[in-house]
């Protein structure tokens, strides 16, 4: 895989620092940039977030763009639409074509709504990168967050990176006997047949894991495994 | 140690999930300690304690985002403690050879530590019979001899190792029995010597002999060394016929 979310959220540098200062701490940011909803408040979110995650936690700055460069696309998509087909108030340039163009507001608009999007994005992105999914896990726990979510959560996790996985086999199967060589109409059903097939396979896997769950006495319910780590038999972990 | 040989799409798999109860015959009854499985809840919870199941692919397994929640899965379900739970893992992860990697996402690790980390959950259960549905297939040569001396070390801690297995050089070094299975059939079953001596069987259930029998074999056609039909089946035998006949 070429980015690895999850490796990067156990091996960075404050991997291990307590995950409820780290999972509230983001949180906290989410919910102000939120609120507060200033153009000012957000670019000082992203520059704060960005500044943990680069000079505490040493994540890669390249590992760091790749993470955002999804988020940044749908977000600019989205601004750049609200941009022009929301006019209201004066004109700033007008195509003169059905009203498209951008306006005073359309401009307030679509800027608050950049920066306070990537201001979210970019404080999860600090707890997702430093922050082991089994920590945020037991976070939320404690916040009484419904088991059946954190559990759907957790098998949904673990799913996507053999998701991943599948998704490059079958590619690059698809490739080696010229798959999405002629053309978009050719790329689209290479894509089309290899997503169908991903949905069979999704099904086969939800049906083993039953039985490899079940084959260890599965109750319905996914046990909580709190291990004391200050204990002197908690073996030293290899790095 | 007991080995179940036969081609694919022969039953080894589905014969190993009616050893704990995932399937349900529709003829027959399979019996466990001369008992026939109860199928409810609690006759269920009691079957897959005893017979613990390693499945081929360990990604089908290991489910858990780090491996020490993993190997405590069962355990926690059989109504454990967390303390005892915790002397458990780290129990069977030192068993297989894995302290220290109580942390790690299993999908950092390689195949033959995925396997490991599959049997540690697996033993973390105490189970009687351990049944592992090719337990060698996918690992670099290293790593499936490695497995199967751990194997053969469980098995003489006293738990019943059965596993299926094309790997015909392997099974006669650690195998005490072994059965050939064929479309659902049992053809043979006895020690390795009694299956291998049947090469006309051997060959039908589209498997072959261990290379060193092999050999024996042409040495006796094609170059008059004289074995009287009694092939050697591992490194350690042959040694000694040869030595014999030398």
């Amino acid at each position: 895989m070429e980015f690895d979310i999850d490796f990067i959220a156990h091996t960075n540098r404050i991997a291990d620092y307590n995950p409820y200062v780290k999972v509230i701490g983001s949180i906290l940011l989410v919910l102000s940039a939120l609120f507060i909803n200033n153009n000012y408040y957000s670019i000082f979110i992203i520059i704060v977030s960005s500044l943990l995650l680069l000079a505490l936690a040493r994540v890669s700055l390249k590992d760091y763009v790749k993470f955002l460069t999804i988020p940044f696309a749908f977000t600019f998509l989205t601004c750049i639409f609200m941009l022009f087909f929301f006019p209201s108030g004066a004109y700033i340039w007008n195509s003169g074509f059905f009203g498209i163009g951008i306006t005073t507001e359309s401009l307030r608009v679509s800027l608050l709504t950049f920066f306070r999007v990537f201001a979210c994005f970019s404080a999860l992105g600090f707890m997702s990168l430093t922050t082991p999914i089994t920590d945020v896990m037991s976070v939320l726990r404690t916040f009484y967050v419904p088991q059946i979510f954190c559990e759907i959560a957790v098998l949904m996790y673990n799913a996507i990176f053999i998701f991943l996985d599948n998704i490059t086999v079958m590619r690059n199967a698809q490739k080696t006997r010229l798959g999405y060589l002629g053309g978009y109409i050719d790329s689209m059903k290479s894509f089309g047949s290899m997503f169908s097939n991903l949905f069979l396979i999704s099904l086969e896997k939800s049906e083993t894991l039953q039985r490899t769950l079940d084959s260890r006495c599965y109750t319905g319910e996914l046990p909580v495994y709190k291990p004391d780590r200050s204990k002197d038999t908690y073996p030293e972990l290899v790095s | 140690m007991v080995s179940l040989l036969g081609k694919n799409g022969a039953g080894k798999s589905t014969l190993f999930l009616h050893f704990n109860g995932i399937y349900e015959p529709t003829e027959g009854q399979v019996l466990i300690d001369s008992e026939p499985v109860d199928y409810s809840k609690k006759g269920l919870m009691k079957i897959r304690q005893k017979v613990g199941i390693v499945f081929q692919n360990p990604d089908d397994q290991l489910f858990a985002p780090t491996v020490e929640e993993d190997v405590a899965f069962g355990p926690l379900n059989l109504g454990k403690s967390q303390e005892e739970t915790q002397e458990i893992v780290t129990n069977a992860l030192k068993r297989v050879d894995m302290s220290g990697y109580e942390r790690k996402a299993p999908h950092h690790l390689s195949g033959g530590q995925k396997k490991r980390v599959a049997i540690a959950g697996i033993l973390a259960m105490n189970p009687e019979v351990m049944v592992l549905d090719e337990p060698t297939s996918g690992l670099d040569p290293r790593g499936a001899s490695e497995i199967l001396q751990l194997l053969y070390e469980l098995n003489n801690e006293g738990i019943t190792i059965i596993i299926s297995t094309h790997d015909v050089d392997l099974v006669p070094v650690y195998s005490n029995k072994v059965f050939v299975i064929s479309k659902g059939n049992i053809l043979t079953s006895g020690s390795t010597k009694e299956v291998f001596s049947d090469i006309g069987l051997i060959r039908k259930a589209n498997l072959r002999l261990p290379r060193i029998a092999h050999l024996a074999e042409i040495l006796e056609k094609h170059d008059g060394v004289d074995f009287n039909g009694d092939y050697p089946l591992t490194i350690g035998e042959a040694r000694q016929k040869f030595n014999n006949i030398l």
